[in-house]
């Protein structure tokens, strides 16, 4: 019964990037579990592997070696195609970039998933999509472009991206980096409620302010979790 | 993800660099535009050939004497097509049924105070038969599509007999405008009109004739006419006895071949050709089937298609490594995009289909224009033609298949280009 209740099983998750002659040693024999509902905070110097970690866990990337479970089924071998639909279906990715599309509306880019997944019809995806952004906060400003909005209102589309297609986990690597403190904060409190309706998010961030919103903090150095 | 939506994408590419996605098309433009107007010049090429040798029925031979330039003049490089050849061919040779003959010269020809500096025609009583048949000109406002009889063409009297052409009969038939030009509106049968220095009866008048072809009623005058028997015209208008044009009609159409060969053979003999040292016959005449043309018209077409797949090839390549260069700009240029989309959950073919219909929207666009200016230019081409290039409706979904194709073609590169960036990187990059 506790098994089922993991979203994560890493073991032994290993990545290493050839640079010429040398191999840096991204991620070296992590190891850890994350249970449903669970709000994490990674932190570590720069350089130390978290981004790659996240890349790993968010099946944007495979690992050189170990194994990655996710809702209990082994992902970290799969196939390039079949990734992208675990990415679609199963993870929401939140950036400090924001990466939206700037050509699309707020609306438009929200509905992305839903269209690449291609399962529901379109007015139900719409729906949803404005859904997912009514749970952000934004209402009114659907039909402007990234370039429109603050950054807050930029990083608020992106979760409710990450969030429309209802994945089991949400990735946010560093998401209140690139704002100002004030609008980091409401950012933060976002996802505190979006862990109140019982999803599982892992966060990365350098403010231990930050961190300490969180139930559970990781430390990594050098590749590892310690 | 469905292909409406990836349509919806491909457009918001395009519109992202209208001005470079415009001016990519150029390529494809004058590739289907010269594919339309080099097919029409073809397409005009052959109906002009066909209107041009529609009087030659596949049952006649028609044979003119073999000529060379000698001093700037055209001169026959042995014995002249004389009207006895022609006269004496059906009774030599009996796969001949008859023998229509004609001869041009130049005369004066008066009415009068009138007087008219004009070709003369000679011919055999199927004079008016002739012009039938060959279809060049047609009684004015003749309905599309009637037939055309010899007794159409005459407005009153009558054409001359086989008797009278025999006899050398000293009798005429005048064109509409010859007639109007010499009598000024008096009505001109049975008057005397003077053909050089011989006074002819006036037998009939033609009815006003036009050209059949549209494209070429300006260029001759098909109401300048004055017929005599040929062998009045023979007399009358030269000084030495001419070379005729002769058209042989052959009984049995299944034995073309035979009297052809016999055809040779009579007018070997009758010209005293004998084989020379290598064992060849020089012939000092030539003989024109319609499987002779047909065969020629053939060649040329073949050539002419050759021509115009290279040129087809050419363009469209050019403007299809515009539309691989575009696009591979495009993809490097939204490389970030396609991170984005394949964090989100794209497929890789999602992607491939993305860039591919937005290659294909491209030189389809260009397939469209390129139609639009292949058509106008068709009018172009007529005139570095001599007016004939004709368009063949079909060349038009022809030309934009062929476009849309080309960007499938070239823009098949890009987009597995595109959809083989690795998400990371993709997302990575700057
Ligand atoms: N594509 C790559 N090729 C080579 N080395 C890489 C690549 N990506 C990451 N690395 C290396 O792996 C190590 C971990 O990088 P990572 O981006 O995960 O660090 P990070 O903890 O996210 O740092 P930051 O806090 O600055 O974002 C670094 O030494 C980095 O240089
Ligand atoms: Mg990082």
């Amino acid at each position: 019964m506790l098994q089922n209740n993991l979203v994560i099983q890493v073991n032994g998750l290993e990545k290493q990037y050839q640079m010429g002659d040398n191999v840096v040693h991204a991620l070296c024999a992590v190891t850890f579990t994350v249970q449903r509902g669970e709000f994490i905070a990674l932190m570590g110097p720069s350089g130390s592997g978290k981004s790659t970690l996240m890349h790993l866990l968010g099946c944007l990337d495979t690992p050189t070696a170990g194994d990655y479970r996710l809702n209990g089924r082994l992902v970290s071998q799969l196939s390039q195609r079949e990734r992208a639909v675990v990415r679609n279906r199963e993870i929401g990715f939140v950036f400090q970039t924001f990466n939206l599309l700037p050509r699309l509306t707020a609306l438009e880019n929200v509905l992305l998933p839903l269209l690449y997944s291609g399962r529901i019809s379109a007015g139900r995806a719409r729906s949803q999509s404005e859904q997912a952004l009514t749970r952000v906060g934004l209402t009114e400003r659907i039909h402007h472009k990234p370039t429109e909005m603050s950054g807050g209102q930029r990083q608020r589309v992106a979760i409710a991206r990450a969030l429309v297609n209802d994945p089991a986990l949400i990735l946010a690597d560093e998401p209140t980096g690139n704002l100002d403190s004030r609008t980091g904060e409401t950012i933060m409190a976002l996802l505190g409620e979006l862990n109140d309706d019982d999803r599982t998010i892992i966060l990365v961030t350098h403010d231990p302010d930050v961190a300490a919103a969180a139930e559970r903090t990781l430390h990594m150095k050098d590749g590892q979790i310690t | 993800m469905t292909l409406f939506n990836t349509l919806w994408a491909a457009i918001g590419g395009i519109a992202g660099n209208k001005l470079r996605a415009a001016l990519t098309t150029l390529g494809i433009v004058i590739g289907v535009a010269s594919v339309i107007s080099m097919l029409a010049l073809g397409n005009g090429a052959r109906a002009a050939v066909d209107a041009n040798f529609r009087f030659l029925g596949s049952d006649m031979v028609q044979i003119s004497v073999k000529q060379k330039i000698d001093q700037g003049e055209l001169v026959p490089v042995g014995e002249i097509l004389s009207y006895d050849d022609g006269l004496r061919m059906p009774g030599e040779l009996p796969l001949v049924e008859r023998v229509l003959m004609s001869v041009d010269g130049n005369g004066k020809v008066r009415h009068d105070r009138e007087v008219l500096d004009m070709v003369v025609t000679g011919t055999t009583a199927e004079g008016l038969l002739t012009l039938a048949s060959q279809g060049q000109v047609q009684p004015l406002r003749w309905p599309d599509g009637e037939r055309l009889t010899a007794d159409a063409f005459l407005a009153r009297g009558r054409f001359f007999t086989p008797a009278e052409v025999v006899a050398g009969a000293d009798v005429c038939v005048l064109g509409h405008k010859t007639a109007n030009d010499l009598f000024n509106g008096d009505e001109p049968l049975e008057q005397i009109v003077w053909v050089n220095r011989k006074k002819c009866l006036v037998i009939g008048i033609l009815t006003e004739l036009e050209v059949t072809n549209p494209a070429l009623r300006n260029q001759s005058r098909p109401n300048e006419l004055l017929y005599l028997p040929i062998s009045t015209a023979i007399v009358n208008l030269f000084d030495e006895e001419p070379s005729v044009q002769i058209t042989a009609r052959i009984e049995d159409e299944s034995r073309m071949v035979t009297a052809r060969a016999q055809i040779i053979d009579y007018l070997r003999q009758r010209h005293n050709i004998i084989k020379n040292e290598v064992g060849d016959y020089e012939d000092d005449f030539e003989l024109t089937t319609r499987q002779d043309i047909l065969g020629a018209q053939q060649e040329a077409a073949r050539t002419f298609a050759f021509l115009l797949a290279a040129m087809a090839v050419v363009s469209l390549i050019v403007g299809g490594i515009g539309i691989m260069n575009v696009m591979l700009v495009s993809v490097t240029e939204r490389t970030r995009e396609i991170g984005v989309r394949m964090a989100v959950g794209a497929q890789q073919r999602d992607i491939v289909l993305q860039f591919l219909l937005e290659a294909v929207l491209i030189s389809g666009f260009g397939g469209v224009l390129g139609s639009a200016v292949g058509v106008l230019s068709v009018p172009l081409a007529a005139n570095f033609n001599r007016g004939v290039a004709l368009l063949d409706p079909s060349s038009i979904p022809l030309a934009l298949l062929v476009a849309l194709l080309t960007g499938l073609l070239f823009g098949l590169y890009p987009a597995v280009r595109a959809s083989r960036l690795d998400p990371i990187e993709a997302l990575r990059y700057e």
